[in-house]
């Protein structure tokens, strides 16, 4: 039987398997640098599957996992990864997980094979396993034959590669990956986007991702942790952050005078827009017109009338700033 | 990237794609973990496992090294001397260039990498906790530089019982050596690490340890020879106190290894010698985690 969801069961102090629960937990977990707040009073749980913590920078998310990772220790507050206590396991801690940091760590005059079994080894595993596991893990994240040549030539996006294969090198339960579309191009932030979907769902390994991008983690995670200056804003299902937006964006063939007739008649019509680039964005329409398609039959019936070719018709997504924005109430 | 496969697709007909594999298989300890970095240190230090060019700086100074030990085991055993014409101790002291040379260029190798590249935080996401961690490099660098030293004095060794000369002096002798070269090693791996996980460009560190040992103790002997010659003895012991080889020597006079020193070691000095060459040692490795364990929070 494959092993998916298997970071899911945790076990107890009995050692019994008590089933599914959070594969990390934290309470009340703070950290002050002197006078800087970097995380305070943070409690969530991150179950299994794939986790998007998002934030600022310096919203305190590398602090987080620094903190869970053993390498920091809190100022206040207690916190649990995979059933075990970050104040006295950290080193069971680091031997169940994989970390791929932020910035550049690759040693330049090495191969991603060679540094690759390196780290596995350095997780335990022994000589022939790590090459074994260094081979499959280089292959999963795409890096074929230039795994071979030292990483010191290597474009972003293969240092990206490189960095997730390390962190995978010895199978581990949950992995930590900070920023991994940093710095990538477009396709090749799709490429590892979907790389960090199907470490969550195909090889059944938890994962917590950060980015300062919300749009990036609603594609892949399941479930998303909003900080903001070391503050919880909102920790919720991905769904919900979609769902609570009922605002609509509409685009029309021409200029910003079709844009802005667009706009005018649908305001007549008693919707409330405004212009938002080449498009009209329609806030949550009033309830009259709530049920479900009324709006949008009202938006393609106007745009008739009007004679416009309507170009776009779709849900607005929800930007980071506006969870900050109405953020406090949701806490 | 147009260069690389997509990744997140199946590609049919590839026959290797297995689809991800969990391990199930066995997971080292701590003491397994520590045991490969160690070994995998002390392989870099002389250039092993890495690229070429690597190898070529301390294999070129161990063969500078080994030399003169050749050319001694040569005329010694061909012309049946009765003795060797320099003591084991001595001859570390007479090459210390070659060894101060060796630590300066090497010990960034096993310090200076890790923390400039940062890839040290990738070991401390490890089992290997900062402390270990540090103490393993240290234990590396030790050894390889031990080994640096050893291996001359050995073929000495090896050519002194090919000759015929007295068995159990050489061996005494031979162990003395042996014994304070270990403590050197410890001493020059300390203050060598030290340098090289602070200054992190490779020149910087190099030319550090370079003013540490062989300037600083240029310096020492200088002033031990104007003491000595002014009737200081004393002062000239005292001097002694502040540099690794001079500490070298002062022990191996004072233990009768076959060191000359510009005033003998004796009386209460041996033992200050000792305790300050412990405190070297001890104070290098808690800089030396403190450092590590720093960089590798941040």
């Amino acid at each position: 039987m494959p092993r998916a969801g298997r970071a899911a069961s945790v076990t107890d102090v009995t050692g019994e398997l008590i089933g599914p629960g959070p594969v990390i937990t934290t309470a009340g977990l703070t950290k002050h640098y002197g006078a800087v707040h970097a995380l305070t009073d943070l409690t969530v749980e991150v179950g299994s599957g794939v986790t998007g913590l998002v934030g600022a920078n310096g919203a305190g998310k590398s602090t987080l996992i620094k903190i869970l990772l053993g390498l920091l220790e809190p100022t206040g507050g207690h916190a649990r990864v995979l059933g075990h206590d970050i104040e006295h396991d950290g080193q069971e801690i680091r031997r169940l997980v994989g970390y791929m940091p932020e910035h550049d760590c690759l040693p330049p005059d090495v191969s991603a094979s060679d540094f690759t079994v390196h780290m596995a080894r350095m997780s335990g595993l022994g000589a022939s396993a790590a090459r074994e596991r260094a081979a499959d893990v280089l292959r999963h994240v795409g890096l074929d034959e230039e795994r071979y040549r030292p990483m010191g030539g290597y474009s972003t996006g293969m240092k990206q590669r490189a960095k997730l294969a390390q962190a995978l090198a010895h199978d581990p339960q949950l992995v930590f990956l900070d920023e991994p579309t940093n710095g990538l191009d477009p396709a090749a932030r799709n490429d590892m986007l979907d790389l960090v979907k199907r470490i969550g769902s195909d090889f059944g390994i938890a994962v917590l991702v950060t980015s300062h991008l919300l749009g990036e983690l609603e594609q892949v995670s399941d479930h998303v942790i909003v900080l903001d200056g070391g503050h919880l804003l909102r920790s919720s299902a991905t769904g919900d952050f979609l769902q609570r937006t009922g605002s609509l964006l509409v685009e029309v063939v021409g200029t910003e005078t079709e844009r802005d007739r667009l706009g005018e008649a649908l305001a007549q019509r008693g919707l409330t827009c405004r212009p938002r680039g080449p498009m009209v964005a329609i806030d949550p329409p009033p309830p009259e017109l709530a049920a479900e398609g009324v709006a949008h039959d009202l938006v393609r019936d106007v745009a008739a009338e009007l004679g416009l070719g309507l170009m776009r018709l779709q849900p607005d997504r929800r930007h980071l700033e506006d969870v900050f924005l109405d953020g406090g109430t949701h806490v | 990237m147009s260069d690389t496969p997509q990744i997140g697709q199946s590609r049919p007909g590839v026959i290797h794609d297995l689809g991800y594999r969990h391990y199930d298989g066995v997971r080292d300890g701590t003491p397994t973990i520590a045991r490969t970095l160690f070994v995998t240190g002390l392989r870099h230090a002389y250039g092993l496992g890495r690229s070429g060019k690597s190898k070529v700086m301390p294999f070129l100074l161990l063969g500078m090294s080994v030399l003169p030990a050749l050319i001694v085991v040569g005329v010694v055993v061909l012309t049946g001397g009765s003795a060797l014409p320099i003591s084991y101790a001595d001859y570390t002291n007479q090459t210390q260039l070659l060894v101060s040379l060796f630590a300066a260029a090497q010990a960034p190798v096993l310090f200076s990498r890790d923390l400039r590249h940062r890839s040290i935080v990738l070991y401390l996401a490890r089992p290997l906790a900062a402390p270990v961690f540090s103490m393993v490099r240290w234990l590396s660098l030790t050894v390889a530089v031990w080994l640096f030293m050893a291996v001359p004095t050995l073929l000495l060794y090896l050519g002194a019982l090919l000759a015929g000369i007295d068995k159990s002096d050489q061996t005494t002798s031979w162990l003395k050596a042996v014994v304070l070269q270990v403590l050197l090693a410890m001493m020059i791996a300390g203050i060598t690490g030290l340098i090289s996980s602070v200054s992190l460009r490779r020149g910087f560190a190099v030319v550090g340890s370079v003013m540490a040992l062989i300037v600083l103790t240029g310096v020492i002997t200088a002033v031990q020879a104007i003491s000595a010659d002014q009737d200081a003895a004393s002062a000239a012991t005292a001097v002694g106190l502040f540099s690794p080889w001079s500490l070298y020597n002062g022990l191996a006079n004072a233990w009768d290894a076959g060191v000359d020193t510009f005033a003998p070691v004796e009386g209460a000095w041996p033992l200050a010698y000792a305790l300050v060459a412990v405190l070297l040692v001890g104070g290098c490795l808690l800089g030396l985690v403190a450092r590590f364990r720093k960089v590798g929070s941040r």
